[in-house]
């Protein structure tokens, strides 16, 4: 089961999917797609740490999308 | 008489009616005042959840311990230290801790503290220029009083 974690003012919200399910996946690009055509960034977190991506991963299991940043 | 008699029984009910009427208004104020800060506290505990799986095992034990991690440029090597909060809490520190420069950078709306602070971390650790680019810097004396605040909560 693989993930996607959008930060929002809830604290974040999270969407489950299942990485065999061809459906379930094209949900999951359709909703990076969107997300980081929204200006959010998308970070991959695995063994080997955390990558930021600009592309979809069918394999990546948990991606975490935050807003874009801003000067405070 | 009967008129008089109601006329007592309706001053009477409306004593009591008034006061009671007063503090169900008042429960109900502070019942809406509770549920805020229950929903705000939910909101906080969800983002500090978030945060502590995505940090390191080091940078996990430094924010239970301290309420703030260090986290290493990935293109300066420059160390910085993330403090608990949603704006100007960032502090790029020398090998002793010190705070060098305030840097202030965060994630576009309304995000809770333990968000803004991972959205931070990974950007400092994976495209380092870039957050600093669109960051704001402190200036001396800002940071000084913030410093100051810092080791006056720590205690």
């Amino acid at each position: 089961m693989a993930v996607q974690i959008v930060m929002d003012h809830t604290g974040d919200r999270r969407d489950y999917f299942n990485t065999d399910d061809a459906q379930a996946l094209s949900n999951a690009e359709r909703r990076f797609k969107m997300l980081t055509d929204g200006g959010f960034t998308a970070a991959v977190r695995d063994a080997a740490g955390v990558t930021v991506t600009r592309s979809f991963d069918p394999k990546a299991e948990e991606t975490l999308f935050f807003p874009r940043l801003v000067g405070g | 008489m009967l008129a008089q008699v109601l006329s007592a029984a309706g001053r009477s009910i409306r004593a009591v009616w008034h006061p009671l009427a007063y503090s169900a208004r008042k429960v109900n104020a502070l019942r809406e005042r509770y549920r805020a800060w229950v929903g705000m506290d939910v909101r906080e505990a969800r983002g500090i959840n978030l945060l502590r799986e995505w940090l390191s095992p080091e940078q996990r034990s430094q924010f239970d311990a301290e309420r703030y991690f260090d986290v290493i440029g990935c293109a300066t090597r420059k160390r910085y230290r993330i403090r608990y909060g949603t704006a100007t809490n960032i502090h790029e520190i020398d090998e002793a801790g010190c705070p060098l420069t305030g840097w202030c950078f965060v994630p576009d709306g309304y995000l809770v503290a333990g968000d803004v602070m991972l959205a931070q971390k990974i950007a400092l650790e994976t495209d380092e220029l870039a957050a600093l680019a669109v960051a704001n810097r402190l200036p001396a004396d800002l940071l000084r009083t913030q410093a100051m605040q810092f080791r006056w909560r720590a205690y």
